[in-house]
């Protein structure tokens, strides 16, 4: 099905028909790969977009389009560039499953746990041969 | 097991397959050794938590009691950045996810037994080990980093390169840094470094320059980027020079010794800074090459559905991030992604699962992205996806996903900001 144009109907049904025969936690795995800058399960912290409980429809349709960008120019232009249509199709499906709220948000997750500025006030003196600790 | 359980265990999501795993098999759990925590240890150790519901036991073995990220840490050259800003503790991973965290050193491994010797606490039995350890450098004549620092380990060495930069260059004075043979941790970063030193340079005033020997053959990541800023932006006080080997150097009187294949002519020449900055070449550290995770190369070779070691001799042995030989870009991100494939790996195994699906194969993709400062405000970037081949079972970069920024901007030094952040908060929260 590799670059065939869909109808949106069949989209649709694909979208959201195909996830149970899948393997969950290989699409899982597949989606983890987008956390880094999107946030763990695309929670993410600042102003980089989240991911978690969007539509299928707009990730699938935003990650085609980015990958079908003509002279790609921005990082996801090419990242998208990364993935076949059955993964764009996966990740969609995947962080469409999740809730738009991070459960439990108060805690795990937090920017304020999140950038875990060090409590320490280790001289940095201390420090510089913080390699050798690595033989 | 019985096959009719096993079938069923493979239609449910790993997670909730072990949660029903105490009922099937004894009280103890599976546990899983980490050792190290930057980038590659300290996510894995949380995606194993969180990915098996907390039913696998994850112990993390650091020697420090922080982390601290080399990614943006030549901010703190130009004292845009603090240490602090780039220190990561292990209490979200211990709080938030259940991670038992010791600190402790590892310094052998019992690849039958499936023990490991911690420094201090003695031999600690494991179902897996996650081998995490990072770089160790090799040793050049004359070096003493307490007077050349690499700063390639961020730490203190950065805080004295920082100084350095500060108090001991004068007007019109020369830097002199040195870039390994690649494979090294972060491609893009000796050139950044260049930049930023040449931006500091530049606003003292006077005539500086800032010499780069580069062991590469020419410039090893953004090339289109660090070209231009070299020649447009830093045009008379960049030097850029490739193929240059270091043979020696004197730490105190800061000389570097280099030579140069020119022609099929060896050409030495000794090269003098008011200050030096001198990253000597990697390899995995002596935890891995004495235990023979190594099998005589300089990295550890693994399988990337796994990250397995390929040697029959250690069991359950998973290596990622930069000591890893798989040949991807040695980098946070990539570690990070790296150790998502582990830990999913790690409980498929566990949960009776087999790893080697033909779907499973088919999406192992792994990823990076960062920015680069070029100047004190103005930031470029460079990506790539990576995917598994079934053919050549390689990690395999992607055509097209490969690109950097067409230019530098404010607006790439904002996201900046931004990426990392999260993938800051992903790896160690």
């Amino acid at each position: 099905m590799k670059g065939l144009p869909l109808p949106g109907a069949l989209i649709a049904l694909l979208l959201t028909g195909a996830a149970f025969a899948e393997d969950a936690t290989v699409n899982r795995l597949l989606a983890a790969q987008c956390a880094q800058c999107h946030g763990t399960n695309g929670y993410a912290l600042g102003d980089m977009d989240e991911l978690a409980g969007e539509s299928a429809k707009d990730l699938y349709e935003d990650l085609t389009d980015m990958k079908g960008e003509d002279r790609p120019e921005g990082i996801m232009d090419h990242q998208a560039l990364g993935y076949n249509d059955d993964q764009i199709r996966r990740i969609a499906s995947y962080y469409a499953g999740l809730p738009e709220d991070e459960p439990g948000s108060a805690g795990a997750g937090s920017s304020e746990g999140g950038t875990g500025f060090s409590d320490s006030e280790e001289d940095e003196e201390d420090e510089e041969d913080r390699e050798e600790e690595h033989d | 097991m019985s096959l009719t359980r096993r079938t069923i265990l493979q239609m449910i999501p790993a997670s909730a397959a072990l949660s029903m795993m105490p009922r099937v098999k004894a009280q103890t759990p599976h546990r899983v050794v980490v050792v190290g925590g930057g980038f590659a240890g300290a996510t894995v150790a949380k995606y194993l938590r969180m990915w098996s519901s907390g039913a696998l036991e994850v112990v993390l073995i650091e020697p420090q009691a922080a982390h601290i990220s080399c990614i943006m840490s030549n901010l703190v050259l130009n004292g845009r950045l603090g240490l602090k800003d780039l220190s990561f503790n292990y209490s979200a991973l211990q709080g938030n996810y259940g991670v038992n965290v010791i600190r402790d050193r590892a310094v052998r491994i019992n690849g039958a037994g499936k023990e490991l010797k911690l420094k201090s606490a003695g031999w600690m039995p494991y179902d897996s080990l996650v081998l995490a350890p990072g770089i160790k450098f090799d040793k050049i004549d004359g070096l003493d980093s307490r007077q050349l620092p690499h700063a390639w380990i961020a730490g203190g060495q950065t805080n004295l390169l920082r100084r350095q930069i500060r108090d001991e260059i004068p007007a019109s004075g020369t830097f002199v840094m040195t870039i390994p043979e690649k494979p090294y941790r972060c491609p893009p970063g000796p050139y950044e470094r260049a930049c930023l030193v040449a931006d500091i340079l530049k606003r003292r005033g006077g005539s500086p320059r800032v010499i780069v020997l580069d062991a590469n053959d020419g410039i090893q990541a953004e090339k289109e980027t660090f070209s231009r800023a070299f020649k447009d932006l830093y045009g008379g006080i960049i030097d850029y020079r490739s193929n240059v080997r270091v043979d020696s150097v004197d730490s105190t009187g800061r000389y570097v010794y280099t030579s140069r294949e020119v022609g099929g002519v060896l050409q030495e020449e000794t090269v003098r800074g008011d200050v030096v900055n001198v990253i000597p070449r990697h390899g995995a550290p002596k935890l891995l090459v004495q235990s023979g995770l190594t099998a005589g190369s300089r990295w550890a070779p693994v399988d990337p559905v796994t990250y397995g070691s390929t040697l029959a001799q250690f069991p359950g042995v998973h290596i990622i991030g930069d000591s890893q030989g798989t040949g991807q870009p040695k980098s946070g991100h990539m570690a990070n992604s790296q150790a998502k494939v582990c830990a999913d790996a790690i409980i498929r195994r566990v949960a009776g699962m087999p790893v080697d699906t033909d779907e499973r194969l088919d999406n192992i993709t792994t990823n990076s992205a960062c920015f680069s400062p070029i100047t004190a405000t103005e930031a470029s970037w460079l990506t790539a996806v990576f995917r598994y081949n079934r053919d050549t079972g390689a990690m395999g970069l992607v055509p097209g996903s490969l690109g950097e920024a067409h230019r530098w901007n404010s607006e790439n030094f904002q996201e900046m900001f931004t990426w990392s952040e999260n993938l800051f908060a992903d790896t160690f929260s």
